[in-house]
C-alpha cells in the first residue's frame, strides 16, 4: 500500500515519542489506514448502532474478490433488513416492506473519482488530533479527533485499532462535541479467504417486489430539464463535485444527482419533477446522524440528504435554482 | 432471559464467546428483541463506565446506578476466568441498568438537534467535551408526525444512492441508518426551523 511506510513510519516516531495530541498530519495518515482497511481487508463484526431514538445490534461483513469489495450489513433486530453491496449493485432487503431496493454500483463513475481525499483541505473545515493510550476489545487504539470549526458540518471521533487502523468505535459529534450517533464494535474478526455464502443475503425475497432503476435516459426531454440546476449559495468549504442525471429505484422519471462535499461530508441533492405526492409544504427529517430536507420549487422536487446538521442540508436545498438560461419548463403531467 | 443466555453475552463482549456459540447467539437475538436490546444496552453501559473520561454518561447517571445497585438488584452471572474480577466491574452496573432500562438508558444516549452555524466559532475543546457530557439536552421537542411508508421508501433510496459518495464511514452510518427497525425518521416542520 502506498500509505503503509509513511503510516508505520508515523507510528513508529509516535511511539518513541509518546504526545498528548499529535500533528493533523498524522491524523490524516490514520484516516487513509483506516479508509484502506475498510476498503481491502476482510472482516467479519458485531456492532451496535445506538442515538438518542433506539439502539440496533448489526453484522457487518466485507469480503474481497479480487479487486472488488462486497459488502454485507445485517439488522439483527428482528426486522431482518438487509443491505448486500456487490460489485456491480447495491441491494436494500427490507423484508417489512417486502421490497429490495436495487441501486446499481457507482465505483466507477466520475462522481466518486471526484470526490476529495483526506487532505490539507480538511484543515480549514475541521481540527484534526490523534490521542493514544486508550483499549477496546483488548486492543490498543488510536482516537482520532475530528471536530467542526463551524455548525455547518458534524465530527468525528474514531477508535482506530494501532494494528489494523480499523474503527472499533466512532461517534458522530455536534459542534459541541455530544454525541449524535455512534458504532460500537462488540466483536470484530480479520479474516482471510472468506467464504462467499457469507455475504449471501439470508432474506428470502420470494415474493418481494424488486424496485429497480429505470433506464438511463428513458426521457430524453426530463432528463434535460432537470440537468439544469445550479446551487446559487453553499455553506462554507463545500463545493459541488459532481452531477450527473441518474435513475433511482421506484422513480420512474429521470434524477438529477449533485454531490457537495467539503472534503470529508458530503451532500446529495436529488432534483426531479414534482408529483402529486410531493410533500407540501417543505419538510426536514432526520434519519440516525442523516438530514434531509426537502422543498418544491417551480413544480420540481428537491430533496437534500446528508450526514450534517439539518441547517446544511436545509440551506443547500433551497440555494438550488434552474440556470437562467436553459429554458426550464414546468415538469410533464404525472 | 436465562442466566445461560446472559453469561453468553457475557462471554461474547469479552470475546470469550466460542464460534459456534456465537453463530446461535446470534440467531437468538434475531428473533427476541428483549435480548437484543439488553445487549445494546450492556454493550453501551460497560463502554461507559470503562472508558477513561467517558463522555455518554448523564447528570447523576452513576448516582442512580449506584442506587439500583444498593437496592440489590445486581444478580448476573458471571462465567468463570480470569477476566472475573475486571468484567465483573461493569456487568454488575449494567445488569442493574438493564433493569432499570426505562429511565436509566434513555439519558446514556446524548443528542442535541444542529447548533446554528457560527463560522469561526465554538470549535469544541476536549475540555468541552466533558463538560458538555453532563448535559441532557431534548431534542424530541422538534419531532412530529412520521412520514407515510411512500416517504420512507422514497428517502431510504435517496440514502442508499448518496452513500455511495460518503465516506466509508460515512456510508455505514447512512446504512444503519435505513437498516433500523424503527426506520427512525423524525420529521420536522419546516415552520420552525430553529428546532432543527
Amino acid at each position: 500500500m502506498g500509505i503503509a511506510r509513511p503510516a508505520l513510519a508515523l507510528s513508529l516516531v509516535a511511539a518513541l515519542c509518546p504526545v498528548a495530541h499529535a500533528t493533523p498530519e498524522e491524523a490524516r495518515v490514520w484516516l487513509a489506514r483506516m479508509s484502506d482497511a475498510l476498503a481491502t481487508r476482510e472482516y467479519d463484526g458485531l456492532f451496535t448502532h445506538s442515538n438518542r431514538r433506539q439502539s440496533e445490534t448489526m453484522r457487518i461483513v466485507h469480503r474481497m474478490e479480487g479487486t472488488n469489495s462486497i459488502e454485507r450489513l445485517v439488522s439483527l433486530d428482528g426486522s431482518g433488513r438487509e443491505i448486500v453491496r456487490t460489485p456491480r449493485e447495491v441491494h436494500a432487503y427490507l423484508p417489512d416492506r417486502r421490497v429490495v431496493l436495487v441501486e446499481p454500483r457507482t465505483d466507477d463513475g466520475s462522481l466518486l473519482k471526484a470526490l476529495p481525499t483526506p487532505g490539507a483541505e480538511l484543515d480549514a473545515q475541521y481540527l484534526l488530533e490523534v490521542r493514544g493510550g486508550s483499549r477496546l476489545l483488548g486492543r490498543n487504539v488510536r482516537i482520532i479527533e475530528i471536530r467542526p470549526r463551524d455548525g455547518y458540518r458534524y465530527g468525528y471521533r474514531l477508535w482506530l485499532d494501532e494494528k489494523s487502523a480499523m474503527p472499533l468505535r466512532s461517534e458522530i459529534c455536534d459542534q459541541a462535541g455530544r454525541p449524535v450517533e455512534r458504532i460500537q464494535f462488540t466483536k470484530l474478526d480479520m479474516h482471510t479467504n472468506m467464504p462467499a455464502s457469507e455475504t449471501e443475503p439470508s432474506v428470502d425475497a420470494s415474493g418481494f417486489r424488486w424496485v429497480r432503476s429505470a433506464r438511463p435516459g428513458s426521457d430524453r426531454r426530463v432528463a434535460m430539464a432537470v440537468a439544469s440546476w445550479r446551487a446559487l449559495k453553499v455553506p462554507p468549504g463545500f463545493r459541488l463535485v459532481g452531477s450527473r442525471v441518474q435513475s433511482l429505484p421506484g422513480h420512474p422519471m429521470p434524477v438529477q444527482h449533485l454531490v457537495f462535499s467539503d472534503g470529508f461530508a458530503s451532500v446529495s441533492v436529488f432534483i426531479e419533477p414534482g408529483s402529486r405526492n410531493a410533500p407540501a409544504p417543505a419538510e426536514a427529517s432526520r434519519m440516525g446522524a442523516a438530514s434531509t430536507f426537502t422543498t418544491t420549487v417551480r413544480g420540481y422536487m428537491i430533496t437534500a440528504v446528508g450526514e450534517v446538521p439539518p441547517t446544511t442540508v436545509r440551506d443547500i436545498a433551497t440555494s438550488l435554482a434552474p440556470v437562467a438560461d436553459s429554458g426550464v419548463s414546468p415538469p410533464p403531467a404525472r | 432471559m436465562t442466566d445461560q443466555i446472559l453469561e453468553q453475552m457475557s462471554a461474547l463482549l469479552d470475546g470469550e464467546l466460542p464460534q459456534d456459540q456465537i453463530g446461535l447467539l446470534v440467531r437468538r437475538m434475531e428473533r427476541d428483541t428483549e435480548l437484543k436490546r439488553a445487549f445494546g444496552s450492556y454493550v453501551l453501559i460497560g463502554e461507559t463506565l470503562r472508558a477513561p473520561g467517558g463522555i455518554t454518561a448523564s447528570c447523576g447517571f452513576a448516582t442512580r446506578v449506584q442506587a439500583v445497585l444498593d437496592d440489590g438488584h445486581t444478580a448476573l452471572p458471571i462465567s468463570p476466568g480470569a477476566h472475573l474480577a475486571r468484567r465483573a466491574g461493569w456487568l454488575k452496573p449494567a445488569a442493574a441498568v438493564a433493569v432499570a432500562a426505562g429511565t436509566v438508558f434513555a439519558a446514556v444516549l446524548l443528542l442535541r438537534p444542529g447548533d446554528q452555524p457560527g463560522v469561526g466559532s465554538g470549535v469544541a475543546t476536549v475540555a468541552d467535551v466533558d463538560a458538555v457530557s453532563n448535559t441532557v439536552t431534548d431534542f424530541a421537542a422538534a419531532d412530529s408526525a412520521s412520514p407515510t411508508p411512500a416517504q420512507s421508501q422514497r428517502l431510504a433510496g435517496y440514502l442508499v444512492a448518496h452513500s455511495q459518495f460518503a465516506t466509508p464511514i460515512g456510508r455505514r452510518n447512512v446504512w444503519t441508518s435505513v437498516l433500523a427497525q424503527d426506520p427512525g425518521i423524525a420529521r420536522v416542520a419546516y415552520e420552525t426551523p430553529e428546532d432543527l
